[in-house]
């Protein structure tokens, strides 16, 4: 009991630190222009909403959400369709060298992304793939995967076999098993495969900056940091625009959180 | 309905052989229990026989059809696992409809049949709850149900009471005999429990290191255990087996063990007046001989009973009776009588059992010994 107080400064000083500079957006994106340049910096805004009107319309914020809405959502989308049947055969089956695909996957993941950005580039511009969406979401799916699969191996490692074997019993084919069964119990495992995949495609910048050069095609973080003009850095706009490309994020974690913290499968068997 | 038959069943993971040769037959509406220590190859032998796991040779019929090529889904059969495998995210009503679905049975008929099963097991309450809302017993329930809603021709049981608290675990144990006399349909029982097996079994088959041991009816099983291992494993306390030698002469059998020496008489207490009969083995070898801690007692012997002095090591009353722990010339013996409140661990007294619950080993195989 000592430890209370401790422990929950400790929580506050981390909760702290890691939301200030967010906080520190959200309360410039509502400041004036004045109150942005003033030295002293002003604390508190006077909630004006013009860095949102500008970032939204001369800027063409919602443009860049949507690109980012499909090429996030694509990878997401196409990383769990390849990743679940494969988490799932790396947990079941008896496959040999098993451990080195997972160790492979691993090892795959820790590449820093400068190191295959040449390749990938080239690889694009040979099959017509620069400045299109399809050309960003297949690198980001290959980035993705080995994360992906890694969560929901560890998952449905812990899911006992006995289920699955109760719905062959039951009629169900493996592919049956694995959709009308796995799946719902493994859902606490996709929930969070999927919002870390989604977030990565969603924030990330260097790929994106590297395939995207057409304002057209571009997704939210290549767009906001390219709001900043030759004389002028539009802190306002910019961070108007953090805010609302945080938002989704925020949501989607929201929602999920409970399916994530739902221990769905208590209770599948006893003990 | 339908009849189960193994047909030289082998099984090897990887260089280890866990299923040797193993063949039998269940009659149809037969309670069939596969009785052994844990990793004697019995829940391997039951998963071969759903189809969850390949044999290696030898085939399975069920009602009479080779299924060696068809799946577990197709081959008609229930099975109700160890730990339940309830489905967690789905209501008791779905857990028992989903094979039921997935056979593309008509509602109506879904219905008519958990309305059946849900009565027969007393679980119509429990049809809105998810699994984790069950106690273990309604688990155990509702894991039987699924099994029963769908009607298949062969039921198959993976240990269902080993996670029930023991008076859980009887009454369970009678609603499973209660519940076989109604459907009538072939059960095959694992269990390493051997109450549950002489209570529920018409017949049992004793495994051990991945062999048929011993195949029989209860009472089999238990008067006549075809070996040491048979003998050992059936009964509580377990059967008393003495190691040693024997040697035949005219009139009896002399067994040595130790500091332990028995003579066997057989050929002076011929009550039909046929002639004399020797066992039939070597005149001399190693052997091992058997006697039941119940049938040992401590009362005033009768003609036809070996004596045997030995001294009390400790007695653990149990209530309705007693297992008394003796040493007898150097061995120890187990005895299981009525209560005995007169003796106290350290007496000397004088044991004594009928000579024919005798069990004699040759081989590791039973010699019968004559009727005496």
């Amino acid at each position: 009991m000592m430890h209370r107080p401790v422990l929950l400064g400790g929580i506050l000083l981390a909760v702290l630190g890691s939301l200030c500079p967010f906080l520190w957006f959200v309360l410039t994106s509502f400041k004036s222009q004045i109150q942005v340049e003033a030295i002293p910096p002003t604390w508190w805004p006077d909630g004006s909403l013009v860095f949102y009107a500008s970032a939204l319309f001369e800027h063409r914020l919602l443009h860049y959400v949507r690109n980012s809405v499909t090429v996030a959502g694509s990878t997401t989308v196409i990383a769990l369709v390849i990743a679940t049947p494969a988490a799932y055969a790396l947990a079941r089956l008896r496959l040999p060298g098993k451990t080195w695909v997972l160790g492979g996957l691993l090892c795959v993941a820790m590449f820093p992304p400068i190191v295959i950005a040449g390749p990938v580039w080239q690889i694009l511009e040979r099959f017509g793939g620069l400045n299109t969406h399809w050309g960003l979401v297949l690198p980001y799916v290959s980035l993705t995967l080995p994360l992906a699969v890694w969560i929901l191996t560890t998952f449905f490692h812990e899911l006992p076999v006995e289920l699955e074997e109760a719905a062959r019993i039951d009629g169900c084919t493996t592919w049956q098993a694995l959709y009308k069964i796995m799946l719902p119990l493994a859902a606490p495992g996709l929930f969070t495969a999927a919002i870390l995949t989604f977030i990565y495609a969603w924030n990330e910048f260097f790929f994106a900056l590297l395939i995207l050069t057409d304002p057209e095609q571009q997704t939210l973080p290549v767009g906001i940091a390219l709001f900043q003009g030759e004389f002028i850095m539009p802190w306002g706009e910019i961070a108007a625009a953090s805010v609302i490309a945080t938002l989704p994020l925020i949501i989607l974690v929201l929602l999920f959180q409970r399916g994530i913290i739902n221990g769905l499968s208590a209770g599948a068997v006893k003990g | 309905m339908a009849g189960l038959e193994l047909q030289h069943i082998e099984k090897t993971f990887g260089r280890t052989r866990v299923l040797h040769d193993v063949s039998f037959e269940v009659g149809d509406g037969k309670f069939f229990v596969l009785l052994g220590p844990s990793g004697c190859g019995k829940s391997t032998l039951l998963r071969i026989i759903a189809g969850l796991e390949p044999q290696t040779r030898g085939s399975v019929h069920i009602g009479g059809r080779c299924v060696d090529d068809v799946s577990s889904p197709d081959r008609d059969i229930a099975m109700v696992f160890q730990h339940y495998a309830l489905y967690p995210h789905l209501t008791v009503r779905e857990n028992l409809a989903f094979g039921l679905k997935m056979r593309r049975e008509p509602k109506p008929v879904i219905e008519a049949r958990i309305a059946e099963t849900s009565t027969l097991l007393e679980i119509h309450d429990l049809l809105g709850r998810k699994p984790r809302e069950l106690s273990g017993g309604q688990q155990q329930r509702v894991a039987m149900g699924r099994a029963i809603v769908r009607k298949p021709t062969l039921f198959l049981f993976d240990e269902p009471l080993s996670n029930l608290d023991a008076r859980l675990r009887t009454s369970m144990r009678v609603e499973l005999k209660k519940l076989h006399r109604r459907l009538g349909t072939t059960m095959v029982y694992v269990t390493h429990d051997q109450a549950e097996a002489m209570t529920l079994g018409h017949t049992i088959a004793v495994m051990n290191r991945g062999r048929i041991q011993q195949i029989g009816r209860p009472e089999q099983i238990y008067h006549e255990p075809a070996n040491p291992f048979v003998a050992g494993f059936i009964g509580n306390p377990p059967m008393n087996l003495f190691d040693g030698s024997f040697r035949l002469d005219q009139r009896d059998l002399e067994f040595r063990a130790g500091d332990l020496t028995l003579r066997v008489p057989f050929q002076t207490h011929d009550r039909r007046g046929r002639p004399p009969c020797r066992p039939e083995c070597a005149d001399s070898g190693s052997a091992t001989l058997g006697i039941r801690p119940e049938d040992v007692t401590f009362d005033l012997p009768g003609s036809q009973h070996v004596t045997i002095a030995g001294t009390i090591d400790l007695i653990e009353n149990l209530g309705g009776d007693a297992v008394v722990y003796l040493i007898v010339q150097g061995q120890p013996l187990v005895a299981r009588t009525s209560p005995l409140p007169t003796l106290r661990a350290g007496d000397s007294v004088t044991a004594h059992w009928p000579m024919d619950k005798l069990h004699l080993f040759i081989n590791e195989q039973r010699v019968p010994l004559p009727s005496l």
